[in-house]
């Protein structure tokens, strides 16, 4: 090759160039993921234009009519719509205690876990925590009626036996909700604790041991070493789950739903199913999704803005 | 330069990505335009068609798909081939030059399927559903071939479909102002809907006759609850004296619309007419009171709220013998042979143990009135994206001719049948290779449903034997209860009314919520519930539909 002798490129332009000449291989390995994503997730994106759009099965979305009110005929209909509003308080409802309780639960299993002496039972005791992850909701709804029917279940059945009265764990809206809560803490728990005893073997033993010769207990230690060891893991935890407060998955709430609980059991993703696929309104669905998906975004934002204000790395 | 040779490479490489999947989305989209224009155009398509037919019969081969239901039953075969395909597939290709295929659609997901086919342009030449709404949802998007001038135009083609169903059947959803027809429907023999079923074996126990009013039904009820331990035993706890599942509507109609007044004119009933359910009809409300009643006093299952459609487990506990009565489809304990309702009780309790239709509820005029089906069943449609709508016309034409909806309906002699001395046609059950997925292979007889010979009273007599196992004299009790004094709604073509699209899901979950609130809570609440929920019906999209039907029925029949 002649020496250039063309201008010479600014620095680090021409670092960074050298660069990718060196690891060309690395780049060309991307190449393939950021296909898919092209493909299946921004190709896919035009599809959003069904929002604004008067939908029809049969033309593509470029050729559909524009919808009423500038094409936010979809979104005033929803807001407009009672279902909707029920849908959005039931998720923002279901969503927040789930925060609640379902975020806490994977942190103090994985500080349980950490305190057990045996290493073998250790083991077994988180294989068994997280299995029902991999169990769907479809299983576990039919366990749940299984286990909490008022005059078949398991449950109900051996509280009758010792002189209590029925619980109506899934016919009553208000024990309903803390029972949706609490099978999915039983699902998912011992699955997230995976990421935080992930975390807790990366905290430096040197801490625990200068902790014992200032002579801290087991609870100081936790105290002031885990804990404060975990606080990246747990605030990067937290952001995505605020990221997800009006997301909602739709197996849960449809599996374990019934017509009795239907006032707080109705969500979003319910909602959609019901209005939208069954009921071929897909542009109103399609406003639904949006607004989901920004107000999840800018939650989102806010979340990581907010824990970069208290000093912590937040995600980006 | 060897060095940018891979980042040229690269370069191409996701140029070529990005060029190949623009494209894709492109041609789909183009595609779906060629398929809209091909249905614009269809006209021109049939005139040419039309030279090639010689006696109904293509003299170039045509392919068209077409929709089968998969019921995924045990033991089943593949639904899309089997012998009765094969026989259908044979038979079209010889007599019309068409090869057939058929596409497996889950029964009880279909519309979501449907779509599904539908918005990706893969959709069935034939489609078949319950769900009229939902064709006139596709209809107005565009996605529908109007039938209307294929009709007129190849009706001496199409005599046995004619034979079959009748103007009646063919014209029954032709709008009154823009005469389209967007789909046809199928025909139903037996217009028996629900019936009212007792465990015969415990009236003998408890010495009780039939019960013939709704305060003997009751008081059977009672005795059934209060003689528990008599009927079952140890396992007495378990009595459930009436059994119901989420869908009351259907599961407690023949009850329900036993309150309707008897002077209700045929306006209202249309005016409320929308919810298959009944649900909107005067009186209804004090049907459901009494259900609460009989709730609150321990008569009904207490758990059945909580189990979703296609659930087994109150047909499990009828099979275990805990119930005593319930209502639903005309035949039901008699379905499914061995399997079945009957077949199991037969097997796990004696030889005495049956459930026997009843007629205890009457209107306030003293009869026993309660909802039949009108004769249509299944309406099949075209989607756009069909391009041989005459070979598909001509498919139903075969599929409706006597002697092959008889073929399918029956099989073969000696295997899925046998012929009695006096000519009688006994269903048996067959196994493997030549197994009917569906009763009578309806789901292959898509222009009909329902056994039908020819000659009425064999027709009868062979049905009462096309219950494996079963009595006769249950079947022919069932089928005279199951018709007495019942009435069909009268049919008013008004049209497309616009309040309804879209809506039936929606409603559909707001009336089993209704009605399961309604019946589930505690009596002094009653009315309050029934308000409430009622009035989240209306206001979901039940008035809109009511005053709709209201306004048309008085522009068109007033």
């Amino acid at each position: 090759m002649k020496p250039s002798t063309a201008k010479p490129l600014p620095a680090r332009a021409h670092k960074s160039l050298s660069y990718i000449r060196r690891y060309w291989t690395l780049y060309l390995l991307l190449v393939l993921p950021i296909a898919y994503f092209i493909i299946f997730k921004y190709i896919p994106m035009t599809y959003i234009q069904i929002a604004f759009k008067k939908y029809s099965i049969v033309q593509s979305p470029w050729e559909m009519p524009w919808a009423d009110n500038h094409g936010f005929e979809y979104f005033i209909k929803a807001f407009s719509n009672r279902d909707f509003r029920l849908a959005l308080r039931n998720t923002l409802m279901l969503n927040f205690l789930d925060l609640l309780v379902g975020f806490p639960a994977p942190i103090i299993l994985a500080l349980i876990l950490n305190e057990l002496p045996y290493p073998k039972f250790k083991r077994l005791t988180q294989t068994v925590a997280y299995m029902p992850h991999f169990l769907s909701w479809i299983i576990i709804s039919g366990m749940a009626l299984q286990l909490l029917a008022p005059t078949s279940g398991l449950i109900n059945i051996v509280l009758n036996r010792l002189g209590f009265k029925t619980i109506p764990f899934l016919n009553d809206p208000a024990h309903w909700v803390w029972t949706y809560v609490f099978l999915g803490v039983w699902q998912s728990c011992g699955w997230n604790t995976i990421v935080y005893l992930a975390a807790i073997t990366a905290i430096n033993p040197e801490l625990y041991e200068a902790a014992e010769i200032d002579g801290a207990g087991r609870f100081r230690k936790i105290w002031h070493v885990t804990l404060p060891g975990l606080r990246p893991t747990i605030i990067t935890l937290l952001i995505l789950s605020l990221g997800r407060i009006l997301g909602s998955e739709f197996d849960r709430p449809y599996a374990l739903s019934n017509n009795l609980v239907k006032d707080v059991s109705s969500v979003i993703s319910t909602y959609v199913y019901a209005h939208g696929i069954k009921g071929l309104q897909f542009s109103l669905t399609t406003a639904v999704g949006i607004f989901q998906s920004v107000v999840n975004v800018i939650f989102l934002f806010a979340a990581n803005a907010l824990a970069k204000k208290f000093g912590e790395r937040g995600i980006w | 330069m060897k060095k940018t040779l891979p980042l040229v490479l690269v370069f191409v490489m996701v140029l070529s990505l990005l060029a190949g999947c623009g494209k894709s989305s492109i041609t789909s989209g183009t595609s779906k335009t060629e398929q809209a224009n091909a249905s614009d155009n269809s006209s021109e398509s049939t005139s040419s068609g039309e030279q090639e037919l010689v006696d109904g019969r293509f003299t170039k081969t045509r392919k068209i798909t077409v929709e089968v239901y998969d019921r995924g039953n045990e033991g089943g075969s593949k639904p899309e081939d089997n012998f009765y395909t094969d026989f259908i597939k044979e038979g079209v290709l010889r007599d019309h030059n068409i090869e057939v295929e058929f596409i497996p659609v889950p029964r009880w997901t279909e519309v979501d399927h449907l779509n599904n086919m539908l918005a990706a342009g893969e959709a069935p030449d034939i489609c078949v559903t319950y769900s009229y709404p939902t064709i006139q949802a596709y209809a107005n998007m565009g996605g529908v071939i109007d039938l209307a001038p294929y009709l007129e135009e190849y009706k001496p083609l199409l005599t046995n479909l004619w034979e079959l169903l009748t103007d009646e059947n063919i014209y029954y959803d032709q709008d009154p102002v823009t005469g389209t027809i967007w789909a046809l429907e199928a025909r139903l023999v037996r217009t028996q809907r629900i019936n009212t079923f007792v465990r015969e074996d415990w009236l003998k126990k408890l010495n009780m006759a039939e019960p013939t009013t709704l305060e003997e039904f009751e008081n059977m009820l009672f005795a059934f609850k209060n003689n528990a331990k008599l009927l079952l035993g140890d396992d007495a706890d378990k009595m459930i004296p009436f059994s119901i599942s989420f869908d009351i509507g259907w599961r407690a109609n023949n009850l329900l619309v036993s309150f309707v007044p008897d002077n209700v004119t045929d306006k209202e009933l249309f005016i409320y007419g929308f919810d298959d359910r009944q649900i909107e009809w005067p009186g209804v409300k004090e049907g459901v009171r009494k259900l609460n009643e009989w709730y609150n006093a321990g008569l009904i299952w207490k758990d059945f709220a909580l189990y979703k459609e296609g659930d087994t487990t109150e047909d499990n506990l009828i099979k275990a013998g805990y119930v005593g009565s319930f209502m639903h489809n005309w035949d039901y304990p008699y379905r499914d042979g061995e399997n079945g309702i009957h077949g199991t009780l037969q097997r796990m309790i004696g030889p005495e143990a049956a459930f026997i239709a009843i007629d205890p509820f009457q209107n306030n005029a003293g009869k026993h009135k309660k909802v039949t089906s009108s004769t249509v069943d299944r309406k099949v449609f075209f989607p756009s994206t069909n391009k041989e709508p005459v070979a598909s016309l001509l498919y139903l034409d075969w599929i409706s001719k006597f002697e092959n909806r008889k073929f399918l309906q029956i099989g073969e002699e000696g295997v899925t049948h046998e012929v009695l001395a006096d000519g009688t046609i006994k269903l048996l059950s067959a196994t493997g290779e030549k197994i009917m997925n569906s009763p009578n292979n309806l789901d292959y007889t898509i222009t009909i449903n329902g056994l039908e010979l020819g000659d009425p009273s064999l027709t009868a007599r062979s049905l009462a034997l096309g219950y494996p196992g079963v009595d006769a004299r249950y079947i022919e009790r069932a089928l005279y209860v199951g018709a007495n004094d019942g009435f069909t709604p009268k049919k008013f073509n008004v049209g497309e009314i616009k309040a309804e699209e879209g809506m039936g899901q929606v409603l559909k979950e707001k009336r089993d919520v209704l009605l399961t609130k309604a019946v589930t809570c505690a009596p002094e609440e009653f009315d309050a519930v029934w308000e409430r929920y009622f009035n989240d019906y209306l206001d979901a999209g039940g008035r809109a539909i009511q005053e709709e039907r209201k306004l048309k029925f008085e522009q068109f029949y007033e």
